[in-house]
């Protein structure tokens, strides 16, 4: 990747349909990170600075895609960027945006914007990686900072990412935390990918499934654990499609 | 053999003397479970668990070290190692778990020896725990043969009531206890006691293999195409947990991160699992073990018969963690019956 004059890689950071909770986690990784600055030169921040160059080579996507111009926009920052990654679960499984999808969209639309319905234009959610081809992705809602900077490294050295394709079970093993099924709650971390150091088990609560399935997750088996751990089908559809909504929705299809 | 006496009210002045010049690490209550960890309190080291998430071979082997340090500044990058060992105790550690370390030692010294565990281990004293009672349903220890231990401590206790007999293993460990502890010599009432409880113990412990466990390997051996592999491939998660809580499994994986500077990188060792989906994926993109049911076959051949083929000593200890682990309820013991049933 070609740095700039200064020995930087120019990065930029954009956003769709998201609540900018990642972009928060990058300012306050700069702040924890201060090297950060001098590896990359940051040219395109909304949420940070007011400099809005278009001349990056790295472009970091948070949110979903909710409306066509979306697409033009996303089209365009692809053109520009040599690496494109997905920040966030809702750039990269649509994540909660998704949950939408579930529904009739003409019933989401008036209940969200009541009798305005049609002044706001809208479709169901996607990831980034649906319209245009994504490079790298972080999970999570919101993103990890400490993976957000190995990324970071990874992309300067020309490395592929090293985004966990285990699930969260085995990073709460490693912390040897008591099981959360152990004390009654229920928890996806069997079949979600992993990278967040297991941080909701870690402090009692069980996983969300925030950072996206893992690949070749045994579905039916997680099914089993969860009824078996007293939830209803309802419940254990709605475990399935907290943050997963957009792939279980595709799988049906 | 020597026996001495250790008064139940003497154990936290020698935990604390031991914190002197140790990392102790013992088992500590963590919710409604036990782990080992640095003791930083003697009033928190809990003798009376009965077993830990994890086993103590996290004080061996832990779940991420560094192991290398990178200077990526000159032509060609320079590799350091780094080597974390500090001077360890490990206090109460069960016999099963004394027995996983033996393996743990040979599997380290074999091919290459590996300096990081080597190093330290060499700087690890082991004081063991004769256990009385089982730890719950799941313990098989007196099918597995690890119930006591005659070797693999430095120090063993023995509850006798309101004092811990003493084995003394090795050298080391006498004078760890010379130096540490206010024991006194044990007299006939005292090898009396032990003796009673020691033979109390024993029908505490049920039998839960319906064979011999040294038939493990020659039954395994004609178990390789059993139908109960793609049955366990079916429920099981691959979410790792069976091998990450084994005290016999000590695979790992390597990564390296750099510095944002680029300037330099550390070396990452950290567990691995031969239950994830990744584990045997090669350059190329070939994975050797891409079923579930393969993989899951890999583990009973490891437990069963490989390591035992291999090191000369017992594969599996009948801790019973990884049943307790499992969510999918895969239990070891009804594993092994059913292929013994079918042979």
């Amino acid at each position: 990747m070609m740095a700039g004059k200064n020995g930087k890689v120019k990065v930029a950071f954009f956003d769709f349909a998201c609540c900018e909770g990642c972009q928060l986690t990058v300012i306050d990784s700069l702040q924890t990170h201060l090297d950060l600055l001098e590896a990359v030169e940051i040219v395109n921040f909304r949420e940070a600075s007011s400099e809005q160059r278009q001349d990056y080579q790295i472009a970091f996507i948070e949110g979903s895609i909710t409306r066509k111009q979306d697409e033009e926009r996303l089209r365009r920052i692809r053109e520009q960027a040599d690496i494109l990654v997905a920040l966030g679960a809702c750039a990269h499984t649509a994540g909660i945006n998704a949950l939408k999808n579930l529904k009739p969209l003409d019933e989401v639309r008036r209940y969200v914007y009541g009798e305005h319905a049609d002044w706001y234009d809208t479709y169901p959610a996607r990831p980034v990686s649906a319209v245009v081809q994504v490079d790298a992705f972080i999970p999570g809602c919101p993103i990890d900072r400490e993976e957000f900077v190995e990324v970071v490294k990874a992309l300067l050295v020309g490395k592929k990412p090293p985004i966990p394709d285990y699930p969260v079970c085995v990073e709460c093993k490693l912390k040897g935390n008591v099981c959360v099924f152990h004390v009654g709650k229920v928890c996806m971390g069997p079949v979600t990918r992993a990278g967040c150091g297991a941080i909701c088990p870690t402090y009692g609560d069980g996983c969300e499934g925030c950072r996206g399935i893992i690949p070749n997750p045994n579905e039916n088996a997680m099914e089993e654990v969860l009824d078996e751990a007293g939830l209803t089908l309802d419940e254990i559809m709605d475990r399935f499609t907290m943050f997963n909504a957009y792939r279980e929705l595709e799988a049906e299809e | 053999m020597r026996l001495r006496i250790l008064p139940k009210e003497e154990v936290p002045r020698m935990v604390q003397a031991l914190m002197e010049d140790y990392r102790v690490v013992g088992p500590k209550a963590k919710g409604p479970k036990f782990v080992f960890e640095p003791i930083v309190d003697p009033a928190e080291m809990r003798l009376d668990y009965n077993i830990t998430i994890l086993p103590p071979k996290v004080a061996l082997q832990p779940p991420q070290e560094r192991v290398a340090k990178i200077d990526l500044e000159g032509e060609v990058p320079q590799t350091d190692p780094l080597i974390e060992a500090e001077p360890t105790v490990i206090f109460g550690a069960h016999t099963c778990d004394i027995h996983a370390l033996r393996l743990l030692d040979r599997a380290f010294a074999a091919d290459y020896p590996d300096n990081h565990y080597l190093k330290r281990r060499q700087e690890t004293l082991i004081i063991s725990l004769e256990c009385l009672e089982p730890c719950d349903e799941h313990s098989f220890c007196k099918d597995m043969g690890t119930l006591t231990a005659d070797e693999g401590y430095d120090l063993h206790l023995t509850d006798i009531g309101d004092a811990y007999t003493v084995h003394i293993g090795t050298e080391a460990g006498e004078a760890l206890l010379e130096r540490c502890a206010n024991t006194r010599a044990a007299t006939d009432d005292d090898v009396r006691r032990l003796n009673e409880v020691l033979s109390a113990k024993w029908p505490r412990f049920t039998h839960r293999l319906n064979f011999d466990a040294a038939e493990l390997p020659a039954l395994l051996a004609t178990a390789y195409e059993h139908p109960i592999w793609a049955e366990l491939g079916e429920r099981c998660l691959s979410c790792g947990s069976c091998t990450n809580v084994c005290p016999t499994c000590y695979c790992f994986n390597m990564l390296d991160t750099v510095s944002l500077t680029l300037k330099e990188a550390l070396r990452i060792r950290r567990w691995d699992s031969c239950q994830l989906d990744e584990f045997a994926r090669v350059a190329g993109g070939e994975n050797f073990r891409e079923a579930r049911a393969a993989r899951q076959r890999h583990r009973f051949f490891r437990k069963g018969k490989w390591l035992r083929e291999r090191f000369d000593t017992t594969g599996c200890v009948g801790c019973g963690r990884c049943i307790r682990a499992c969510l999918v309820n895969i239990n070891i013991v009804e594993v092994f019956n059913t292929i013994h049933g079918s042979a």
